[in-house]
């Protein structure tokens, strides 16, 4: 088993473009397309006052790193809405805001919170102006000036904690991207490394070892154990960087969000184990993968968030793929801050699945001899 | 040393290997020869314990191995059809990847990966990756690794296809001397009657799953023994020529293929002016007519009316 571990380690040094490539991937698309602090949504903004553009709601508005606010006239904005251009714009009042929506998706409760912020915070400015009793511009500048300094060293603060239903839905884009895309990437990583029992058996080189003292079960596990060590490296890989060189801090979850991975990268071992066993050759593996991956991926919540699939059919689909649970386990964690006793369901189905494909796929192999 | 006994092999509702038996000596070169299909892999695979027969029994020192193979196993090596090696380590790591599954370690492993490599002429290549070597160098090496364990038995399962001539040539040679110098004994098949010739103590034959012939080079050639073979051959087949051969009382058997006509006839037959007079009387220009002494293809195309390598 030693032997066969070795020289998989070997060729995969030898070898490591695929991973590479995969790795790569998984980073490059949750940092481009996600969040990650590096991008962000485009809003269209009216307002009838032009006042409202120099003033302070503006100001506050630009300082949004989620969101960035484009002026436009009222007619834009009903087209960029309507054409599907932008989800959502806003058109300001003096005192007051109205949205109009296009798409009803998780960011337009946080759009709400940061222009109602921007508002609140005007309104705490004037009530502070007015106890002052600031009349001139200057009298007004110099009061805000002394508030800066002195919130600089506040002389308590205040924590607060809230409280949230638990069919709330939190939707944060970085860690959504993030964990969407390295679990959709290492569908690929696995299903190639179990790949080679296939080709191995193909081309004579199982038969070669079966003559051996090696026994059939350390021949299995030793390439089941290389491809779950080549996926799980992948995952480490791209969650470390994204921890210690993006800066994402995983709601100080980082080790509970690494071990919580390991069911899934089993269940994807045991997966691909089982569709090796099902198609003839590498060729109808290589044509299979990408589909069930990009479904898996679809279904899975790996693109957008599940619970904004109505469908009553795919979400019973999502039911029996694995993508569904690694994401479920991995905001569970990072996310919504569940102990690990609460993600224990879908670690539990997790493994399970991981049993019951490795199980199957073995079989069929070996009935088959494919 | 070794007795396949009754061996069949049915998948589905093809039967792959009929009622196969044979017996392999040791220090023997057996040649298990067929045309494509035949069901020497097939044969060979039940052999060494890899598919399990539908009826029969392999027995080795006279104990059935169907069950409890191990004791096989221990003693033979086989060379598959395919190049079964990692193509991406080199010809040393390959080596000690072989020699590691079969318990090798330390200066053991090492002293036995430099005598094969030196055996099989890749010392110099040792050092490089396996997906780097000629076709023929890849076969060696895929014989190379099944040599590490000292097997007794060594099965070679078509071991020189798709090689150049000297290649091929390299390979008999080290089978012959492997057999010469350490009395191993080789089971080798192939479709190529000449390896065989120049290999093989005895000879089976095999043909759509059915052992068709057996025996020693010079017994199996007895089989034509009252029989001589006449090659003939023209620019261009005259229907009317053919016609006349295959009505010729005298003839045996005519086989026409693309360059050459074969005629089986009588031993104390004499064709020679009659096949002249023939194609001048059919308007055909004859390029030479020959006559032979039986190979083992004449043997085959007699036994099965087909070239082995139709």
């Amino acid at each position: 088993m030693i032997g066969i571990l070795l020289a998989k380690f070997k060729m995969f040094l030898r070898n490591p473009w695929t991973f590479l490539l995969f790795t790569g991937m998984s980073i490059g698309f949750a940092l481009i397309i996600g969040g990650s602090g590096l991008t962000t949504i485009s809003v269209p903004v009216y307002s009838e006052d032009a006042a409202i553009q120099q003033s302070f709601i503006s100001k506050k508005l630009e300082e949004s790193e989620a969101f960035t606010f484009n002026w436009v006239t009222e007619n834009e904005l009903k087209e960029e809405i309507s054409a599907g251009r932008a989800e959502m714009g806003v058109i300001l009042l003096e005192d007051d805001y109205r949205f109009i929506i296009g798409v009803d998706s998780p960011n337009r409760s946080m759009l709400e919170q940061t222009v109602r912020a921007a508002y609140t915070e005007k309104l705490q400015q004037e009530n502070n102006l007015a106890a002052a009793d600031a009349a001139t511009d200057a009298e007004k500048e110099k009061v805000l000036e002394n508030l800066q300094d002195t919130m600089k060293s506040p002389v308590f603060e205040i924590n607060r904690s809230s409280f949230r239903s638990s069919d709330a839905i939190i939707y944060d884009d970085t860690f959504h991207r993030l964990f969407g895309f390295t679990l959709f990437f290492v569908i690929y990583t696995i299903a190639y490394n179990v790949l080679p029992i296939l080709v191995e058996k193909k081309d004579g080189l199982w038969d070669r070892i079966i003559l051996s003292p090696v026994k059939k079960w350390e021949m299995y596990v030793a390439n089941l154990v290389y491809s779950f060590f080549e996926g799980y490296l992948q995952v480490l890989i791209i969650f470390l960087i994204f921890r210690y060189w993006v800066g994402v801090d995983f709601h100080g979850r980082f080790l509970e969000t690494l071990l919580v991975l390991i069911p899934y990268v089993f269940s994807i071992v045991a997966l691909s184990i089982f569709i090796t066993a099902l198609v003839k050759n590498a060729q109808a593996f290589n044509a299979i993968i990408p589909i069930i991956s990009v479904s898996m991926a679809m279904i899975g919540g790996a693109y957008w968030p599940i619970e904004i699939v109505e469908s009553e059919f795919l979400l019973a689909l999502s039911k029996i793929n694995p993508l569904t649970y690694g994401m479920e386990v991995l905001n569970g964690i990072a996310v919504y801050g569940y102990p690990l006793e609460q993600v224990l369901f879908p670690i539990s189905i997790l493994l399970l699945m991981g049993v019951v494909l490795m199980g199957v796929g073995i079989h069929l192999m070996e009935r088959r001899h494919v | 040393m070794l007795e396949l006994v009754d061996l069949s092999k049915k998948f589905k509702q093809m039967d792959a290997v009929k009622n196969l038996n044979m017996f392999i000596e040791k220090g023997e070169i057996i040649g298990l020869l067929g045309p494509n299909g035949a069901g020497k892999s097939t044969a060979i695979s039940m052999l060494s314990s890899l598919i399990e027969p539908t009826k029969g029994d392999v027995r080795f020192q006279n104990k059935s191995m169907i069950k409890h193979p191990a004791p096989l196993r221990k003693v033979i090596g086989v060379v598959p059809q395919e190049i079964a090696l990692y193509e991406d380590l080199t010809a040393e790591e390959n080596m000690r990847f072989f020699g590691r599954i079969y318990r090798l370690r330390g200066t053991q492993l090492k002293k036995k990966i430099d005598e094969v490599l030196e055996q099989i002429g890749l010392t110099d290549r040792r050092k490089d990756i396996v997906k780097t070597f000629s076709g023929g160098m890849k076969r060696r090496l895929n014989i190379g690794v099944a040599m590490l364990h000292d097997p007794e038995i060594i099965i070679m399962d078509e071991p020189t296809v798709g090689i150049d001539p000297q290649s091929r040539n390299y390979i008999l040679e080290t089978v012959k001397r492997l057999n010469k110098e350490k009395q191993m004994t080789v089971l080798y098949t192939s479709h190529y009657m000449e390896e065989v010739e120049f290999l093989c103590d005895r000879i089976y034959i095999m043909d759509k799953g059915n052992l068709i012939a057996s025996g020693t080079k010079d017994e199996i050639k007895r089989i034509l023994s009252a029989e001589k073979t006449i090659s003939i051959q023209a620019e261009r087949w005259n229907d009317e020529f053919i016609e006349e051969l295959k009505q010729n009382p005298t003839v045996n058997r005519v086989t026409v293929g693309e360059k050459e006509i074969t005629v089986i006839i009588p031993k104390e037959v004499n064709m020679f002016s009659a096949i002249i007079r023939m194609a001048e009387n059919a308007d055909m220009e004859l390029h030479s007519v020959d006559v032979q002494t039986p190979t083992l293809e004449d043997v085959f195309l007699h036994l099965t009316g087909r070239a082995l390598r139709d």
